[in-house]
């Protein structure tokens, strides 16, 4: 090989590689970070609820549903039953409504598509957040305008670690009833979520 | 790493401090050195090659892993490929192809309940009070449910007899439960032999048609089935011989106390044997009884017994005497333990009657010239003589005897002879011991097991041909009865046997049905073991797999038809039972209903006592049942077998529970197998040592079984645990340890446990037994000095604590000024206020008796797996606690000092200091945690702890242990969701019970408060049957926490190495006269 044409080589081209493929990864990696994080994931459900509808237009308390969200780790989804209370009455005519009762008549449980998932070596705890007055649209955006529901939050250990810190300033909208609670810094151990 | 240096240099600095003179100068302790290895302070050991100071196990103990867990694995057995390895791959294909296609997004589906149950809170726990059945006891339990499945059983408070404690099986019964090698679905076995699976209605009409058939032609139809303490049950099997009158029913359990009742029966003329007021006994004098360990309650005992063990409840201690030929946990926490023959105790005992009634005239039966006559000849000075008793001990047990008389109490073990028994009645009628006879509520016993003489006519009714049908009610007589009882052999000619069963097991294997049951989980029933309360068992789980319970198969048998069945028939009966008996007096249905279900949510109802037939309230003793026991019991020349029961497998029922096999044995720490337990001067005149078989004879038969030398045995004394060696079993205890079963005989001239006829053989062969008693021993190189006197047990005497309760201070006066200065170099670290919570736990040594039930608590609690018999033996157990066994004195006659050891929760934790990925980090309220996503598997912090607390992931050892069996989809079911399941690679350790602390964090939180100490228990604290374990806030100035923590017994371990652990251990009082003497090893 001539020495030019090494010389070209090492001082140019490969250096303008490694720029380029430096440079795709880094615009990639911060322009993909929301949508790996799930940002935006908007599943289709098995039928179509509307959020909007139901907690924005008509005001249904989000605890109606997700009544265990004060009292456990988890924000439960409600089953067929819940539904079922309204729903022997209202609007038995739309055909969502009808997928539903079928569900519900035959004993078969809905099956959900899940929108946001901390991993299994976290331990979230919703009653802990709901009863210190967070509100739900902190973490989950104002699910009441959604028809359909989708993640509109970063859901990572940094997100988390950001509130923990600084509530102050990044928790703004307090459960209505509970502004009088005093807001403290989360824990930051890591026991405090992983066990 | 600077922390450690500087410790170090702080230790190094004060070499000079150890000198002989100064080495132990506490005010009750007097210690003479007089060997030269005797330098370790108290002269505490674990192992023979602890004691003898072994070269490799020093080197071992430096080394910063042991050998065997270093070891690679053998990649034969790796890369076999198995049919479950195959289907992992094949699976695990599969979804790599199929994750390729799909939506990176996608996060799987939520399935709620179609219609959620009123009761369920998605997340947190839902308790049901129940029954235990694994023996037949019937302990009240209550059983945490998440989302519909059992995850842990621990004590019903409600409960009058076990208040709220189990033992070990009950805790690990989840396991029995989900084991994926239950029977699914009923099998015939056409000719005895080819298995095919066959729906219940085709087996119910084919039985129903025999069993008529054997009825009408007068043929008997034999029900084999164990202890039966369940009313409705009873009343079932009475339908059942009324339906079929050629039915006869034989209940047998491989332990009972038949040589007790029998000899209570002849002494008092009533059947049952009273109960005993244990926490009244100011003496007390085991005779080979273990009632801390095997016999009798013991959940209930142990903790009657601690009660007198407390130091600050104000109530004074008791004094244990033990006199035995085994080792038993019992004698292992007795004040005084004398090493006696097994098969001398009776005549030790006719010794102390002869004391006390010709003697010491004590007593209206000194006057009665029938005992007095009986009694000539037994002289206790000459006896201690001859058997090397110390005189001492003797002086002092008989003058405690008869200063404590009506407050003392005298327990023979359940293996001795009747003739011994009685004796004992005796003694402690003369002592006035009658008084901690417990009068208003008694044992009942709704049906006596079968006597010896109805057994032999079972076995020869079958050999006659007179029996056409033996239906093995969830009973394994096969395995269980003696070889020479010939049940085994008839059973083969039987037209027809059933077992009913919830895994297969040896009686099994001979029949030609065998009917997949219900677990206890999934089951409906009553129980009475005590004259005032009934208690109750309900499903908390529908049937995992298609079968049905025991007493639902007979009652469709008995209703004569297939279609009578529905699975809550039994359901109906027990309720119907129930009207007309015990809540007979709630008539109308509405009432019935509230009285019932009260009863299903508290688990246990009471009842007025109604005494038993022939019981009459005053009992007196008939002097002529001593005058006329024809004493059969005396030293032989010959061995002394005993065969005992083992603590964690019963009567070998559970040999497939992985958990309770691991668990090691109290006093022997051997996991995973049985042995024979020899004496050292039984293995140096035989020349045996741990490992090498032999063969034992007894009347009974004979057995080839590995011996393992256990220091403080009697000479002479072989000891085996039954409950192994099960031939037809699943994968996990199949062929584990030796079925000592074969050594029994139908009709022994002692009693079934016991033989002083026996002859041992060394064999040649060799077979390995694993045993954890030296497995993560202290040692720190740089602390040479210090080991010398480290104290991690200490302890002193009742009395010398009571004139100086501050003895564990006044200890350190072995320091002078300038080394206690210098020992308070502080750390480099800043010391972090722990203001508010800070959690820490205090473990009473004078409570904790060594039984284990924590460690078991602790592996169903935290998910741990079970790793088995190899890697137990490479030192590589997961389980987060351990409970240290400590002897001290020599080995032919050492004493034991127990400590359950487990994460200290250090200050200043020496594993955060050198993890490079932070993986393990201090938490504000006191908690060293684990974060097993972050940890990368570098063992630095193991390799780093002191304590030897840090277990570490070799493998995924759920699939690494007999085929992967954890790894079945039904273990998934098992795991507590509040906590990780671990994989390979990661470190893992107590956590304080983390899950526990955060569920009070969460109803602090919901009720507006501040979390409180006092509100958490953790796994190993609930378990504790003696409540040795407390747990709290050490901040808390209120709780009753503080006091213990701050306690003048209190000491932690190692505290020389300033790490400052949150554990706290009360230091152990003996409540002896004086410290013996040391004598020094050889």
């Amino acid at each position: 090989m001539k020495n030019f044409l090494l010389d070209y080589n090492l001082k140019v081209r490969i250096p303008i590689l490694v720029f380029v493929v430096l440079t795709v990864f880094v615009i990639t990696y911060y322009a993909s970070y929301a949508e790996r994080q799930g940002v935006g994931y908007m599943p289709p459900q098995p039928i179509a609820y509307s959020h909007k509808l139901h907690a924005g237009d008509l005001k249904i308390d989000c605890r109606y549903c997700h009544s265990d969200v004060e009292k456990s780790r988890q924000a439960n989804i409600p089953s067929a039953s819940v539904c079922m209370n309204c729903h022997t009455q209202a609007r038995t005519d739309r055909p969502e409504i009808i997928k539903l009762t079928e569900y519900y008549n035959k004993g078969i449980p809905i099956e959900w598509k899940r929108v946001h998932r901390v991993p299994d070596f976290a331990y979230f705890n919703h009653s802990v957040h709901v009863n210190k007055g967070i509100d739900c649209s902190n973490c989950h955006g104002n699910v009441a305008e959604m028809e359909v529901v989708e993640q509109v939050k970063d859901f990572s250990m940094r997100a988390c670690l950001d509130c923990h810190r600084n509530p102050q300033q990044t928790i703004k909208n307090i459960s209505v009833g509970k502004e009088d609670l005093k807001i403290n810094t989360g824990p930051t151990n890591c026991s405090a979520c992983h066990r | 790493m600077l922390l450690r240096e500087i410790q170090d240099r702080t230790i190094m600095d004060n070499k000079e401090i150890k000198t002989k003179e100064n080495i132990i100068q506490s005010t009750s302790v007097d210690f003479k050195d007089n060997s030269p290895e005797a330098e370790k302070d108290i002269n505490y050991w674990q192992s023979f090659r602890d004691l003898y100071n072994d070269p490799d196990f020093i080197n071992e103990k430096r080394k910063e892993f042991a050998p065997g867990a270093l070891d690679r694995p053998d990649e034969n057995s790796i890369s076999k490929l198995s049919r479950r390895k195959f289907l992992a791959l094949l699976s695990a294909s599969a979804a790599v192809a199929a994750s390729g296609c799909s939506n990176f997004r996608e996060k799987g589906e939520f399935i709620p309940y179609n219609k959620k149950p009123e009761e369920v809170t998605l997340g947190n726990p839902t308790y049901y009070a129940s029954t235990c059945t694994g023996c037949s006891s019937a302990c009240g339990i209550l059983i945490k449910t998440m989302e519909g499945r059992p995850i842990k059983v621990d004590g019903n408070p409600d409960h009058p007899v076990s208040k709220g404690k189990v033992c070990a099986i009950a805790q690990a019964s989840v396991m029995s439960l989900y084991d994926p090698e239950r029977l699914k679905n009923p099998v015939e076995r056409v000719n005895k032999t080819s298995p095919k699976e066959v729906s219940w209605a085709e087996i119910d009409d084919k039985i129903i048609g025999e069993i008529k058939k054997a009825a009408s032609g007068n043929k008997e139809i034999a029900i084999v089935t164990h202890t039966i303490n369940s009313p409705s049950r009873k009343k079932l099997l009475d339908e059942f011989k009324t339906t079929y009158p050629s039915a006869k029913v034989y209940s047998y359990e491989l332990f009972n106390e038949s040589a007790r009742n029998s000899a209570w029966e002849k002494c008092y003329g009533s059947k049952v044997y009273p109960l005993i007021k244990w926490n009244d006994a100011k003496v007390i004098l085991s005779l080979e009884s273990d009632f801390l360990g095997t016999e009798g309650n013991k959940v209930e005992t142990s903790r009657l017994y601690t009660e007198n063990r407390d130091a600050f409840n104000g109530k004074e201690f008791n004094r244990l005497y033990a006199v035995e030929g085994n080792t038993t946990v019992t004698g292992m926490n007795a004040d005084y333990r004398m090493i006696l023959r097994t098969d001398a105790i009776e005549e030790f005992v006719m010794c102390l009657l002869n004391e006390f009634v010709s003697k010491q005239r004590v007593s209206a039966f000194a006057s009665d010239s029938g005992i007095s006559s009986k009694l000539s000849g037994n002289n206790l000075g000459a006896f201690a003589e001859k058997n090397n008793l110390s005189k001492q001990v003797i002086d002092h047990l008989v003058s405690d005897l008869k200063k404590n008389m009506g407050s003392s109490y005298i327990s023979a073990g359940s293996m001795l002879p009747e003739s011994t028994h009685i004796a004992v009645n005796l003694l402690n009628e003369v002592l006035g011991n009658t008084k901690l006879y417990v009068t208003n509520v008694s044992n009942v016993e709704l049906i006596p097991l079968s006597t010896k003489a109805e057994l032999e006519s079972l076995v020869s009714g079958i050999r006659s041909g007179n029996t056409s049908v033996v239906i093995h009610f969830d009973s394994n007589p096969v395995y269980h009865l003696p070889t020479d009882s010939g049940y085994a052999e008839a059973i083969k000619n039987v037209p027809l046997v059933i077992t009913i069963t919830e895994s297969e097991n040896e009686s099994a294997e001979v029949s030609n049905y065998v009917l997949p049951v219900n677990s206890m989980f999934e089951s409906w029933g009553d129980f009475q073991t005590r004259n005032n309360f009934a208690s109750l068992q309900q499903p908390v789980i529908a049937p995992l797999y298609n079968t049905r319970q025991k007493e639902e198969i007979l009652l469709t048998w008995i209703k004569g038809t297939k279609d009578a069945f529905n699975n809550d028939i039994y359901h109906q009966y027990v309720m119907d039972n129930w009207k007309g008996t015990v809540l007979s007096k709630f008539t109308s249905e509405a009432d019935f209903k509230k009285a019932w279900y009260g009863g299903l949510n508290d688990g246990v109802v009471s009842v007025s006592p109604v005494s038993a037939a022939g019981e009459t309230s005053a009992v007196t003793f008939k002097p002529e049942s001593f005058t006329t026991n024809n004493s059969k019991l005396t030293q032989s020349s010959d061995y002394v077998v005993i065969l005992t029961k083992s603590s964690s497998l019963g009567d070998g029922r559970y040999a497939n529970n992985g958990w309770l096999q691991e668990l090691p044995k109290s006093v022997s720490r051997v996991a995973w197998d049985n042995f024979a337990a020899i004496s050292v001067q039984t293995s140096k005149a035989l020349d045996l040592k741990q490992d090498d078989i032999i063969k034992i004879t007894t009347s009974g038969g004979s057995l080839d079984i590995p011996v393992f030398v256990q220091p403080g045995i009697a000479e002479g004394v072989v000891a085996v645990e039954l409950g192994y060696g099960r031939s037809v079993c699943g994968i996990v205890g199949k062929d584990v340890g030796f079925n000592g079963n074969k050594l029994m005989t139908q009709n022994p001239a002692l009693s079934s446990w016991m033989y002083n006829d026996a002859k041992i053989s060394k064999t040649g062969d060799a077979y390995e037994i694993v045993t954890t008693q030296d497995h993560y021993a202290f040692d720190e190189p740089l602390y040479k000095d210090i080991q010398y006197r480290r104290e991690i047990i200490q302890e002193g005497t009742y009395l010398g604590w009571k004139e100086n309760s501050n003895f564990l201070e006044d200890r350190h006066t072995k320091y002078s000024e300038e080394e206690k200065a210098k020992l308070k170099v502080g750390s480099i670290n800043k010391q972090y206020e722990h203001t508010g919570l800070k959690w820490g736990m205090v473990i009473d040594l004078n409570k904790c008796i060594g039984c284990n039930e924590c460690v078991a608590a602790c592996s169903v609690e935290n998910n741990i797996p079970v790793v088995g018999k190899e890697q137990t033996k490479n030192h590589r157990a997961m389980q987060w606690m351990r409970i240290d066994r400590y002897y001290s004195g020599t080995p032919e006659a050492p004493k034991a000092s127990f400590q359950p050891m487990l994460c200290q929760h250090c200050d200043f934790a020496p594993c955060e200091n050198v993890c490079p990925v932070a993986a393990t980090t201090h938490s504000a309220d006191g908690i060293n945690g684990m974060a097993y996503n972050r940890c990368v598997g570098t063992r630095y912090c193991s390799n780093n702890c002191p304590y030897k607390v840090r277990r570490f992931n070799y493998f995924n050892f759920r699939d690494h242990f007999r085929e992967g069996i954890q790894q079945e989809e039904s273990f998934s079911l098992m795991a507590n969701p509040e906590v990780t399941v671990r994989s390979r690679g990661v470190m893992e350790k107590c956590t304080f019970c983390l899950q526990r602390i955060m569920d009070e964090r969460q109803m602090a939180i919901q009720e507006n408060r501040l979390p409180k100490g006092s509100n958490v228990k953790t796994a190993c604290q609930e378990a504790c049957n003696t409540n040795a374990i407390s747990f709290g806030d050490q901040n808390d100035k209120s709780d009753n926490f503080y006091k213990l923590n701050n306690s003048s017994l209190g000491y932690s371990v190692l505290e020389e190495i300033k790490v400052k652990p949150n554990i706290t251990y009360l230091a152990k009082l003996r409540n002896v006269y004086e410290m013996e003497k040391e004598e020094g090893h050889h």
